[in-house]
Parts: structure tokens; C-alpha cells; sequence
């Protein structure tokens, strides 16, 4: 199949799943070049339709099918792309690989170097990925350079907040016969990804395995994530070169399974789940015994991103969700802030909180902070690149509640912080409608857990109630004397 | 599963052991190490931990290492964290699981491992029944030891002692007693059973609070499962949630009316059937190979597996589950 990138005559992309066929069958009807593209991460606006003629693209969001017999009958009758009223028009690169910025809520700027492909490209057509500079062959001395500059995205990522390369040295220094795992689990960016522009994760896997001179690579998502794995596998089957080989695992859509010795055991076919200790990591004993690179695709799209055009360790890939019309993955450059992300959205409500960092975040109402780790990390939130938004009516305390109980029922069972520590954290947020609050012992218990547990899970559980004692004592305080400022919980306040 | 061992030529048993705990990789230093603990000066041989350089010394602060046992092929487990103590180079670590290299300084009296130490104990006595004057390993339970070492006089997160949650005694077996309201899930058993037996019956079963020790099986009672009653398991075990049958009550004190069945409430009993010889034969070839190995952990299946409590967030409406 030819490119479609930078095609002669206009084309038109219909970008979002779900309604895809109906508005494609307008345009075979019409006999006008229409081709299926992948998610751009913002679906309030999909299905989004676009039409590019040489250096100009029209976008109509939340397109209808009456819409698109006039966007199909303007094409046909070689009209501008401006004619059939589109929401926006950008003009562009008529060769451009990526979806070019256009001044729609979170698709503006020009930071779409890693999401680029999505809602631009055909997500399982080689051609299109190799128009747009795909498929290359940095050899491993690039690989190893550009892998410095890069830190590991997400809690399933190995290298997670640090430098690639340190690890891949290890991993080729252990010998044996080592093996890369893109671990796709549980981040809904890694599952856009792999769903929209699978070749650009690919590309960085196949480029670490020729590094680290493993042989084969695994994708790991989970079953939860259907279109994402689903489109990796047709993606790995259309791949043209057939080293090193690719295949693809669906584990089970628990959160923990995301975890990276969990992902291992996932892959192994344990079917019970629970994190291996560590240290050796999975960098000199991984799957199977052998030394394993484990990288989400976040990570792995920005090593391909930087080893096509310089420009390494540039962007974040955001998710926004929680009280918000409808969730959002933007991409920003990492000098940008939590304000700029929630930008993207339209909050339900009046803006209370954000719970930032993955489902174990840390709640800020300060938005001025910057998404780079260093900053985050140093405001207690989480890297994970998710902000959950609370709402002026939600509660704190009833939030970070089932945010532990959830930890409780979820956790792997294997260490005692983990396993009695968010059991117990979950029965002293629970004491404070009873009246007693006592924030030293919930502070001790999540350090405990903090600084004991086996694996991330753990470490992690306790942040969500750490961060509400530090930022909202006065409303968790109000609970114990009887009243939920919110407003949300009367029935259980009760103060013996 | 267990069941080929009845066949001459089928594949090395271990093969099809699933004791559904994670593929560890081994955790010993690569060579021999000196390490200074609490400065003291000590040399361990190749393979050893940290625990086995801090149990060579007079420490500063007792680490009590609970779940740690360190001989055979059984653990470690490193699931219990009351051995955590102060690295320079890597920060508070488990002492039972951490390779020792040469060169690395320990010190047991850090505040932060000190706490990490003392809180888990707390945790594990949160949902253990402390109920030891009715205990078979009363006098002899590990837990018992680290509890008085450590001058536990009321642990802050109190003790599992409400009825309804207790898990019913599994009295099944003319052997072997299983009282999982006592388990520490330190998985020794699991490892004897499969590791040091070979004979594949016991597993690790569920996650958060349903994690328990169950059979490779499926079988709901030790009655039930493919036990060849060797024992081992009981003997391991740290606790008095595996007593051998007979001295159950050995240790306990004789208040009138009270006994280690009573004390908890509910018990399963034997069918009858496992009456016999010592060592009965691993019967229901068949049910074991029908055993669904995807089954494998997500539910346990015990009579008690419903009772789970209301967990007083239900209430709640409104509130987006993450
Ligand atoms: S921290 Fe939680 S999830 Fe991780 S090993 Fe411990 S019990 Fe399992
Ligand atoms: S007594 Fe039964 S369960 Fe225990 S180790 Fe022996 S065979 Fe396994
Ligand atoms: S039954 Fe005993 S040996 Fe087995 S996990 Fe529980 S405490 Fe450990
Ligand atoms: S003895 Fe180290 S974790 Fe239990």
C-alpha cells in the first residue's frame, strides 16, 4: 500500500474509534481517498475528520455522517478544503509525517513529536511509517548516546525517572541471552500509543534490542487495552524486517499487573501475580532468568522520536481525567506546567484538586508546577503522567479513602507493608468518622510502607493520603467534628 | 501437578509445580564479603545476604527477621520487612534478601530501619490470632519469640479477634491441623512442600487480604488434597497456623472449656474418609488434572472466602471508583 503522507490530490483522515466505517463507507461511495488513522488522544473531539491538500488541512470534530456527505461531496467537486465549513484550517508542510498544531483544545501547539503519528498515520501501514522516517538503523553507538539524555516514563518503566543507557550497559555486560519487554500495561498514553502509532514504539524496541543483541521482543499490554493490542499484533505481523521477532502478550487488566516483575510473571504465564524482590533487577535477571530491558512505549516513542530527530527527552505525553466532559492525552514540552494540562480539558465544576502521578498521585491545588520529574517528585506527586481532576464537590477524604481501600483489595498480597499496611491505612482514614483523627500514626504508617515495600505498589499506596494530611488537614480535620465540608458524605458523619 | 508422579516415565515433578509465587532470582552477594555492621567488621561467604552478616555480629538494635528460615531450599520469602536495616549505599533494605558486598556498611539502629522493623511486626500481629494460651506452638512459635524480643505489650494496630473473621480451621486431615487465622504467609510450607518434597500440594493462593496458603489442586480441605502427610510443612512452619495432629493442644494452657478448635469459633471436620494408613494415597488422579491451572489464584475457595467484611466506603455514591 503507498504512503499517504504528503499524497497528490486531497486526502481525508477519519481519526477515533467507534463510528470509523459508517463515514468511511460515505467516502468509498463518493470514490474519494479516505483512510482510517488511529486516536489523536483527544476523543471529545473525535470522530475527528480531517482533509489535507497540499499544505493545508481542514478539521471537522465530532463529525456526523451528514457532515461527512458534505465534506466528501466538497472533495469530489474540487473544492477548497475550506469550503465545507471546517471548526479549524492549519496550514502545514504538504510533506508533513505528523499531525500538524492546529488551534483546537488539546491539539494545539508543536510539541507532537512522540504522539505525531496519531491521527496522522495509518497506525498498521509500513509505508506511511517509513514516509515518515521510520524504520531506520541507528546502530548501536547512537542508540547508546541518545539512551543518556532519555528517562524512563511510567511505574512499569525499569528505568523510571532515570537514564536508559546505564541499564542497557547492564543488560549487555550480564550476557546470556537478553530479551526486550515494551511494557504497555495500564497507562492510557501507552495504550494510545500502541493503538495509534504502534511502528514509533516498535522502532525504539527494535533499536534497543540490536543494542543490548537481544533477539527477541515482547509487547506486554493488557486485555483491557483491545484495540491497543490488537493493533500492535497486526503492526508486528506487517513489520517488513523479520529480526529481531516481535510478539505480542495480553495479561490480565489488574492494576497491579503493570508492574514490571509483575509484567515478567505475566509473560512467564504465572497466573497468580505477585512482585518478585529485588535486588537482582529484571536489568541482570528478567524474563526467563536473563537479563531484560522493560521500557513503556512512552519511553520507547521518545527514543525513537530522538534518534530521527535529535531533540531527546523533550516532551511529556499527559492524560487528564476525573471530573472532566471527557479525558485527554496531550503532549507538552516538559518546561510545561500542570495548569497548561489541564488546559486541554473542560472541568466539570469548579477546579478543587488534582490528584497527579498514576491511581497512587499525589493531590496538589497548585497547578504552577512544572511536569518534569525533578519538580513533581519535589511536590510529592507522582511522574506517571496523569492528572485526575477533582471538582469542587468531591471529597477529599471519602477520595483518598477508597484510594487506599482500592490499594487494600489490589495489592499482591506478598509484603506485610503492602498487604496489613493499606488494610490498616484504609481503617484509619476510616476512624476520622468516628471523630478520631490521628495524622502522626497515618504519617508513620505510610512512611513504613514507603520505605519497606517490595515494589512500587506499595511504595506508592499511601501518597494519595500523605498528600491530602499535608494539603487538606482542615477538611479531613472537619470530618472528625462531625461535618464533611463538601457536603458529600452527611449520612456517614456521624461523631459518637 | 502431582498426579504424574504416579507414572514411571513422566517429566521431572518440578515441572509442573505451581506454587504460585513469583520466580525470584537468587538473591546472595557474587563473591565473599567484608561488611562492616553497626562497625563491626565481618566477612561472609560468597552467596550470603546481609542477614547473615548482621546475625554474625552483636547488633546495636535486635532485628527480629521473621519470616526469614534460610536453610534447605526455602526462602527467602522477604515478605515480612521487620529485617530492615540502614545501607550507606542503597538506603534501608531488607536485611534477609539483600545480596552482601564487600565494602557495604550496615548499621541496625537507624531510625528509619528501626521503625520499618517495628511497625511490620505491628502489621503482621494486626491480622493474626494472637490467642496463645490455646495454641499448639505456644511456647515454640516464632512470632511469639519476636513479639516478647521486641517488648510488644499492645501492638497499635490491635489483633485479629472478631469472629466473624476468622477463617474456619481446616481440621481435615488426621495429620495435620491448619489454622490460617495464625499464618504469617512466610510461604515456608510452600517451599518444603515443593521445594524440599517434591510433592507439589501446596500453594499461594489470592491476593491483598484473600492471600492465603491453599492446594496446587484446587482441593478446598487438607483432607482433600494430594497430601502424603510427610509432614514437612508443619515442621517449618514458624507459627501455630501447621501443627501436627495429636499434640494440637500440646502446649496450650488448660483453662477449662477452652481448646484451639473453640477458641476461634467455626472448624471444618473430616469426612471420615482419610482415617487410614499413615500415609494415604494420593487419591483422584483425575482431579487434579482437571484442574483448571487458570483457576490458579484469584479466588480462594474456602468456606469462609464470602465473608468478606463490608468494607464502610459502600455507602458512599458518587464517588468515580479510579
Ligand atoms: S508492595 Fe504490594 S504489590 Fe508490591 S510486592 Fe508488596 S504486597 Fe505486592
Ligand atoms: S505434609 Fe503434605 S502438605 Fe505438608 S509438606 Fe508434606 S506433602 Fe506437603
Ligand atoms: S502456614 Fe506456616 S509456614 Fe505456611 S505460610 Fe503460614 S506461617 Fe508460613
Ligand atoms: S525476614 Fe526479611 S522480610 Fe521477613
Amino acid at each position: 500500500m503507498a504512503s499517504i503522507i504528503a499524497a497528490e490530490g486531497p486526502t481525508i483522515r477519519i481519526s477515533g474509534a467507534g463510528s470509523s466505517p459508517d463515514l468511511l463507507s460515505v467516502a468509498a461511495d463518493a470514490d474519494v481517498r479516505a483512510v482510517e488513522v488511529g486516536s489523536t488522544g483527544v476523543p471529545a473531539l473525535e470522530p475527528l475528520v480531517t482533509v489535507t491538500d497540499g499544505d493545508e488541512t481542514a478539521f471537522h470534530t465530532a463529525c456526523s455522517t451528514a457532515e461527512m456527505d458534505t465534506i466528501v461531496a466538497s472533495v469530489a467537486a474540487g473544492s477548497d478544503v475550506r469550503a465545507a465549513e471546517p471548526d479549524a484550517v492549519a496550514e502545514h508542510d504538504p510533506d508533513t509525517a505528523r499531525f500538524p498544531a492546529v488551534d483546537l483544545s488539546g491539539l494545539g501547539g508543536d510539541r507532537r513529536r512522540m504522539l505525531g503519528g496519531a491521527g496522522w498515520r495509518r497506525p498498521t501501514n509500513p509505508a506511511d511509517h517509513e514516509a515518515a522516517g521510520g524504520f531506520g538503523d541507528p546502530g548501536p553507538d547512537a542508540v547508546l548516546a541518545a539512551g543518556e539524555a532519555i528517562h524512563g516514563r511510567g511505574w512499569g518503566d525499569i528505568c523510571q525517572d532515570t537514564p536508559l543507557t546505564p541499564t542497557w550497559e547492564t543488560v549487555r555486560d550480564t550476557g546470556g541471552d537478553p530479551a526486550v519487554v515494551v511494557n504497555g500495561h495500564g497507562n492510557p498514553a501507552d495504550a494510545l500509543l500502541l493503538a495509534s502509532a504502534p511502528y514509533d514504539v516498535l522502532d525504539g524496541a527494535t533499536a534497543v534490542a540490536d543494542c543490548v543483541g537481544a533477539e527477541a521482543v515482547i509487547v506486554y499490554a493488557s486485555t483491557a487495552d483491545e484495540r491497543a493490542v490488537e493493533t500492535v499484533r497486526e503492526a508486528a505481523a506487517e513489520h517488513p524486517e523479520g529480526s529481531p521477532a516481535i510478539d505480542v502478550v495480553a495479561g490480565p487488566a489488574e492494576y497491579r499487573a503493570a508492574e514490571p516483575t509483575m509484567a515478567l510473571e505475566a509473560v512467564e504465564g504465572n497466573h497468580r501475580l505477585e512482585a518478585r524482590i529485588r535486588p537482582p533487577g529484571p536489568e541482570s535477571v528478567g524474563l526467563h532468568g536473563q537479563p531484560t530491558v522493560l521500557h513503556t512505549p512512552r519511553t520507547l516513542a521518545q527514543l525513537s522520536a530522538s534518534l530521527r530527530d535529535g531533540d531527546a527527552d523533550a516532551t511529556r505525553a499527559v492524560t487528564v481525567q476525573g471530573d472532566v466532559a471527557a479525558p485527554v492525552t496531550v503532549e507538552l514540552a516538559a518546561s510545561a506546567t500542570l495548569a497548561d494540562a489541564v488546559d486541554a480539558v473542560a472541568v466539570d465544576g469548579e477546579f478543587k484538586a488534582a490528584c497527579v502521578g498514576g491511581r497512587f498521585g499525589g493531590l496538589t491545588r497548585d497547578l504552577d508546577v512544572s511536569i518534569a520529574p525533578e519538580p513533581l517528585t519535589d511536590a510529592d506527586l507522582g511522574t506517571e503522567g496523569t492528572v485526575q481532576i477533582l471538582a469542587a464537590d468531591r471529597c477529599v477524604l471519602e477520595f483518598v479513602g477508597k484510594r487506599a481501600q482500592f490499594a487494600a483489595d489490589e495489592n499482591c498480597g506478598r509484603c506485610v507493608p503492602c498487604r496489613e499496611g493499606t488494610t490498616q491505612l484504609a481503617e484509619l482514614l476510616r476512624d476520622i468518622y468516628d471523630g478520631s483523627y490521628a495524622p502522626e500514626d497515618i504519617e508513620e504508617l505510610v512512611r513504613v510502607m514507603d520505605t519497606s515495600s517490595i515494589c512500587a505498589f506499595g511504595v506508592e499506596a499511601g501518597r494519595p493520603a500523605r498528600t491530602a494530611l499535608a494539603e487538606f488537614e482542615a477538611e479531613l480535620q472537619a470530618h472528625a467534628d462531625g461535618t464533611c465540608p463538601t457536603d458529600s458524605c452527611p449520612e456517614t458523619v456521624e461523631v459518637t | 501437578m502431582s498426579s504424574d508422579h504416579a507414572h514411571e516415565d513422566a517429566p521431572p515433578l518440578t515441572e509442573d509445580i505451581a506454587p504460585g509465587t513469583a520466580a525470584d532470582p537468587a538473591v546472595g552477594g557474587p563473591d565473599r564479603a567484608t561488611v562492616t555492621v553497626d562497625g563491626v567488621e565481618v566477612t561472609v561467604a560468597a552467596g550470603s545476604t546481609l542477614l547473615d552478616a548482621v546475625e554474625a555480629v552483636d547488633t546495636a538494635d535486635s532485628v527480629p527477621a521473621l519470616c526469614s528460615y534460610d536453610r534447605q531450599e526455602i526462602g527467602p520469602r522477604s515478605e515480612c520487612r521487620t529485617c530492615m536495616v540502614e545501607t550507606e549505599a542503597d538506603g534501608i533494605v531488607p536485611a534477609c534478601s539483600h545480596p552482601a558486598e564487600d565494602g557495604m556498611a550496615v548499621s541496625t539502629d537507624a531510625e528509619a530501619a528501626a521503625e520499618a522493623r517495628d511497625v511490620n511486626l505491628d502489621l503482621v500481629l494486626s491480622n493474626h490470632n494472637l490467642r496463645c494460651t490455646t495454641c499448639g506452638k505456644n511456647g515454640r512459635c516464632e512470632l511469639q519469640d519476636a513479639a516478647i524480643d521486641e517488648e510488644v505489650e499492645e501492638p497499635r494496630y490491635g489483633v485479629l479477634d472478631d469472629r466473624e473473621e476468622y477463617e474456619p480451621l481446616d481440621d481435615t486431615s488426621s495429620f495435620i491441623q491448619i489454622d490460617r487465622n495464625k499464618c504469617i504467609l512466610c510461604n515456608r510450607c510452600v517451599d518444603a512442600c515443593n521445594d524440599v518434597q517434591v510433592e507439589g500440594v501446596l500453594r499461594m493462593e489470592g491476593s491483598g487480604q484473600d492471600t492465603r496458603i491453599g492446594f496446587q489442586s484446587d482441593a478446598e480441605t487438607m483432607e482433600d488434597s494430594t497430601c502424603v502427610s510427610c509432614g514437612h510443612c508443619a515442621t517449618v512452619c514458624p507459627t501455630g497456623s501447621l501443627v501436627e495432629k495429636g499434640i494440637e493442644d500440646a502446649t496450650t494452657i488448660p483453662l477449662p472449656g477452652f481448646t484451639q478448635k473453640n477458641s476461634i469459633g467455626k472448624s471444618v471436620e473430616s469426612s471420615g474418609r482419610s482415617k487410614g494408613p499413615m500415609t494415604p494415597k494420593k487419591r483422584d488422579a483425575d482431579r487434579c488434572e482437571s484442574g483448571d491451572p487458570s483457576a490458579n489464584g484469584s479466588t480462594p475457595n474456602a468456606p469462609a472466602a464470602e465473608d468478606v467484611a463490608d468494607d464502610g466506603w459502600a455507602g458512599f455514591e458518587g464517588g468515580e471508583w479510579p
